[in-house]
């Protein structure tokens, strides 16, 4: 038996070269579709996620959650639950820190359990950590709360009047953020344009939705914390559980399992971090906390709602002069992440159009509904939509055909825009003529039949953000390779976090390629944060270029020193040697070579570890003025996106054709993983033009909080896309690489929105656009023409 | 978000489980594919504290065609189990259309056609099509066996003429003069979305002239409703598309939908207009039943 299983593997051989030929190709393992790294165990389940982890002696913890949107706390008596057989722990704000958190340091508003009151349907009140799922549950409905409900207000403009109910009373008028920039001299250039025009629209909340529901284990173990979570950045989540807990950052290990994705959502540390460590430390057990559907919708932190008035100048052939956006954002009961979000709503509408009169004002108000947070495009989808609807409408008034409009003002590269982003690749102008010529946009423009439309819009989006979300010198990016005493593979070591997006297997090829080394033989540990060099994680789509750069440089250094050591053993000199494919080969004479397995063996054999180590920190970025670094990037993505829809005018029901995206975003590593972010990133794009919208009844509680009724598209309803790319190299990216994750998600909203106003001729100016608002839309249209008649 | 403790039987007769509904009275829920059931205790809305599963009841299931007696359709059925049957595909092709546009493929290989009829959503894909084809229900309890014309059987949102010791254990399809049948639901996506409108007929034709008409509305109304007054209009008439135009308007008024989540209530008259003209001219087109 014991014989057989033995033979059932094949013996390891060290590795023959005689197949060796130096490629002409310039890379070796980057710019290639290698299969995801973490395919195989995703699709056999073997990868497990925090939900699937088990501990001896695990609990399982619930939070009780507010079923009121603006209430006082009178009282809260947990004895009943105390005294549930199996239920080991139940807290309230009494038994953890008072100190207030959030991910946005300028505004810390939010308490692990709510203290005086709550402020939405779904706050946090209370926790209890129990033996199994059914004690926790029967425990939480034991916990009696008396409330004492105030008045409550859902709408931004509503919560800025006087007299509004306030959500926070360090808050006044429910005045959370509030954003004046002026750039050049907006009132100037509208006075001298040919054409000066205001248009508004109103966004939508939605929600990430991510498959994955949030999930966290914290274990403590003699003063150390260690949590395993679904996150996009250990780092963060590290930096905030300590902080809460006023505890050493050396002290807090956060560590990552397989993640369901995203976007946006799991960037900040929640309740389930928070009451979960303290319920683990007073019952001395690993404590399990997790989130079910309908509660990752209460906790949010997706798109914040954005109300935008927006005005453009422009001269006789539609070059902008400038443009005003002044906007209203919809931020929920907490800050969350939305101090960013609502500078980069206005500060990344300067990308794609080139003009230098630029004026942008903001408010992000609180309200009792959900948090807001980032959301994939972090701010900028909406307002993006808006100004791609607004100069639809401008290239209408003027008869310029939109593209053509689009092309006079495209931006070029090595720009500075008037928020004082540096610009270096840009091929926005290639983009848009590509996306007009495969979308065959000049027969379809004005030649589509009744009921069909073609619309475009631009985008473009930041390489990693300039700064990290909290203010420290630290780098943004590290990275170490060790590689295998005998040489047969390497592991690179990384705090960038994988969430399903593919950085793994892109940090992998890159570590290869740096290395000379094969990327089947990668092995990759991250984002741990005891284990792995610090990261900030998976956010602002900053890893390709920012922890990449890193992993390069660490690659490299694995390299140097495996040349050095195979100039001893072959005697050349080690300028005249290279290495890749895992071969080191004399650059003169091909045919001396050696394995770089040997050569690494030998290294550690006489000199130890063979490591090599890599960091990134972006350069100083960005202006002077307040909120100048939000949104300062190395490198920014552009892209051109063009749909065509057909609708169905009795129904309103939108049907999408096609569509085209093309892309700058530099050097591509894996050609297949950015096929799919687009992929990606325009089904949730189209999602949020059409169908999706987080809907609450008129006391604040949610409606739709589950995949049946916030109607996410199917498979069914995907039209064809056209994924494809433009030339391209970004001197500040390793390789020349830039971002795609997000930035698809851009343009998508606008494109949507201009296809539907092409097909119907009149605008509907709030999204979602749903069947019923394209149907009433289209009713009101025939009314007036009939009068009109 | 779970499932609270409960009693559980899977009785092997009807008469055992009759029974067992007899004896636990309002304390008891029918469970078949569980589909509404479950989701409905997890979220608190139902807390029964005994569940008597159908699942040992196989002779429920089955679907087959009896001369002189019609379609016989088991209540215990899943969606799926429509879609495919060969005898459905043959006769009745628009019922397998309606259960095939129902949810997602999970619910439909899960979920039963009784178990759609007997929780009397109004938004329901199945009960529109069946009345339009004039189906009866048979009911098996204690007391005896009934059977009840489909049309009949609904009172409300939620409420049936269904006894608290009864179980539907059949759907009957009466054979019928009907040329064409069809079923269109309106969603607001292409999969995974409930009925913002579900319109069913059924039409008679002889050359161009409508003999006879059914029209049943779905989502617009506290119950399945027939639109008789639009029926009324068709009958006998040589059908043109203005004739079809003038019974949506007024199948539309007969409707009496509310607004939520889904639409608005004037939206839906509007819907109602839309699909009885497209499902009727769909049915007089394809002639299939």
């Amino acid at each position: 038996m014991e014989e057989k299983t033995r033979t059932s593997y094949t013996e390891y051989k060290p590795e023959e070269i005689s197949e060796f030929k130096i490629k002409d190709e310039k890379y070796s393992v980057i710019g290639k579709s290698v299969p995801k790294m973490d395919g195989r165990v995703k699709v056999t389940g073997q990868a497990k996620y925090t939900g699937d982890l088990k501990f001896p002696n695990m609990l399982v913890g619930k939070i009780l959650h507010s079923p009121y949107a603006h209430a006082k706390i009178l009282s809260i008596d947990t004895s009943a639950a105390e005294k549930l057989p199996g239920v080991k722990a139940v807290i309230t704000h009494k038994d953890v820190p008072s100190l207030k958190y959030g991910i946005s340091p300028a505004r810390w508003d939010e308490n692990i359990f709510c203290i005086d009151k709550v402020r939405y349907v779904g706050d946090k009140v209370a926790a209890v950590a129990a033996i199994d799922e059914d004690t926790v549950y029967k425990a939480l409905k034991l916990i009696k709360v008396e409330y004492e409900e105030l008045p409550a207000v859902f709408d931004p403009i509503e919560a800025m009047k006087e007299g509004a109910p306030q959500v926070h009373d360090e808050y006044p008028g429910n005045i959370n953020t509030e954003i004046h920039q002026n750039f050049g001299d907006v009132e100037q250039a509208f006075k001298d344009a040919y054409y000066v025009r205001t248009d508004r629209f109103v966004g939508n909340r939605t929600y990430h939705a991510p498959i994955e529901p949030h999930s966290a284990i914290s274990i403590w173990e003699d003063g150390k914390l260690t949590v395993y979570c679904s996150t996009q950045s250990p780092h963060y989540f590290q930096y905030y559980i300590a902080r809460e807990f006023g505890m050493k950052m050396g002290d807090v290990r956060v560590l990552k399992t397989f993640v369901g994705g995203g976007f946006g959502g799991k960037l900040e540390p929640t309740a389930l971090e928070f009451a979960g460590a303290v319920l683990a430390r007073m019952t001395g057990r690993p404590v399990k906390m997790f989130y079910d559907r309908a509660e990752m919708f209460t906790h949010n932190r997706g798109r914040h709602k954005v109300v935008m008035e927006i005005t453009t100048g422009v001269d006789k052939n539609g070059k902008i002069l400038g443009v005003h956006a002044n906007f209203v954002q919809d931020g929920g009961a907490y800050t969350s992440l939305g101090i960013a979000t609502a500078y980069y709503a206005g500060a990344m509408l300067t990308l794609t159009y080139d003009f230098v009169n630029y004026k942008f004002d903001m408010t992000r108000v609180y309200t009792n509904l959900p948090a807001c947070g980032a959301q994939r495009g972090h701010g900028a989808p909406q307002p993006r939509y808006a100004f791609e609807c607004h100069l639809d409408h401008v290239a209408e008034h003027l008869g310029i055909d939109p593209i053509e409009l689009r092309l006079r003002n495209a931006r070029r590269p090595n720009t500075i825009t008037p928020n004082e982003f540096g610009v270096q690749s840009c091929e926005m102008k290639a983009c848009l003529e590509k996306a007009r010529e495969i979308s065959g946009w000049q027969d379809k423009k004005g030649k589509l039949p009744k009921g069909r439309g073609i619309g475009i819009a631009t985008g473009s989006f930041v390489t990693g953000a300039g700064y990290p979300i909290y203010r420290t010198d630290l780098p943004h990016a590290s990275a170490m390779i060790k590689v295998h005493e005998d040489g047969t593979a390497a592991t690179l070591y990384t705090g960038a976090t994988d969430i399903g997006q593919g950085s793994d297997t892109i940090l992998c090829q890159m570590a290869a390629e740096a290395m000379g080394f094969t990327y089947d033989n990668m092995k990759i540990v991250t984002a741990d944060t005891e284990t792995t060099p610090h990261d900030f994680g998976a956010y602002a789509s900053r890893q390709t270029l920012m922890s990449g750069s890193a992993v390069k440089q660490a690659g490299e250094e694995v390299k140097a020193q495996v040349l050095e050591m195979a100039s001893v053993l072959m005697e050349v000199d080690v300028d005249n040697l290279d290495c890749r494919d895992a071969v080191v080969y004399c650059k003169s004479n091909p045919e001396i070579r050696k394995t770089f397995g040997e050569v690494a063996r030998t290294f550690f054999v006489k000199r130890g570890p063979l490591v090599g180590r890599g960091v990134y920190a972006p350069p100083k970025l960005g202006g002077k003025f307040k909120g100048a670094p939000v949104g300062t990037s190395p490198a920014y993505s552009f892209a051109a996106q063009i749909s065509e829809v057909e609708i169905d005018e009795e129904t309103g029901e939108i049907n999408v054709k096609e569509v085209w995206d093309v892309h700058d975003c530099g050097m591509v590593i894996n050609p297949a993983l950015l096929h799919a972010q687009v992929h990606g990133a325009l089904y949730m794009g189209m999602g949020e033009t059409v169908w999706e919208e987080v809907v609450f009844d008129n006391k604040g509680k949610l409606l739709n909080g589950n995949l049946g009724e916030y109607r996410m598209p199917t498979s069914l309803d995907m039209p064809k896309i056209v994924s494809e790319l433009v030339e391209s190299s970004e001197p500040a990216g390793p390789w020349g690489v830039k971002e795609v994750g997000e930035g698809a998600t851009i343009p998508t909203m606008g494109c949507f929105s201009n296809a539907i106003y092409d097909a119907m001729g009149v605008r509907v100016s709030s999204l979602p656009l749903s069947y019923e608002k394209v149907w009433r839309a289209l009713k009101e249209k025939r009314e007036k023409e009939g009068i009109q008649k | 978000m779970y499932l609270p403790d409960f009693e559980y039987y899977a009785p092997t007769s009807l008469w055992e489980a009759c029974g067992l509904l007899a004896q636990f009275g309002p304390r008891v829920k029918v469970i078949a594919g569980g589909t509404d059931v479950l989701p409905k205790m997890k979220q608190d809305i139902l807390a029964p504290e005994v569940l008597v599963s159908l699942k040992n009841l196989s002779q429920l299931t089955d679907i087959f065609y009896k001369k002189g007696k019609g379609m016989v359709i088991g209540a215990r059925a899943t969606h799926n189990n429509l879609v495919n049957s060969p005898a459905l595909q043959e006769k009745y092709l628009s019922i397998c259309e309606a259960a095939h546009h129902m949810a997602n493929n999970q619910i439909r290989n899960t979920g039963t056609v009784g178990g759609n009829i007997v929780n009397a959503v109004p938004s329901a894909d199945l009960p529109p099509i069946l009345i339009a084809l004039g189906a009866v229900v048979k009911l098996f309890g204690t007391d005896g066996e009934r059977t009840v014309l489909l049309e009949e059987f609904f009172t409300g949102p939620g409420k049936t003429v269904l006894k608290q010791n009864e179980i539907l254990t059949e759907i009957v399809i009466p054979d019928q003069s009907f040329t064409g049948s069809t079923y269109i639901k309106f969603g607001l996506r292409r999969s995974g979305a409930l009925a913002v409108v579900g319109v069913a007929v059924a039409v008679s034709m002889q050359g161009d002239i409508c003999k006879e008409a059914r029209i049943v509305l779905g989502a617009v109304a506290p119950v399945p409703m027939r639109a008789k007054k639009a029926e009324e209009l068709l009958k006998g008439k040589a059908v043109t598309q203005e004739l079809l135009e003038e019974i949506g308007v007024c199948a539309a008024g007969e409707s009496k939908p509310i607004s939520d989540i889904r639409g608005s209530a004037e939206y839906r008259k509007d819907m109602v207009r839309v699909f009885t003209k497209r499902a009727l001219s769909k049915a007089i087109k394809e002639g299939h039943c």
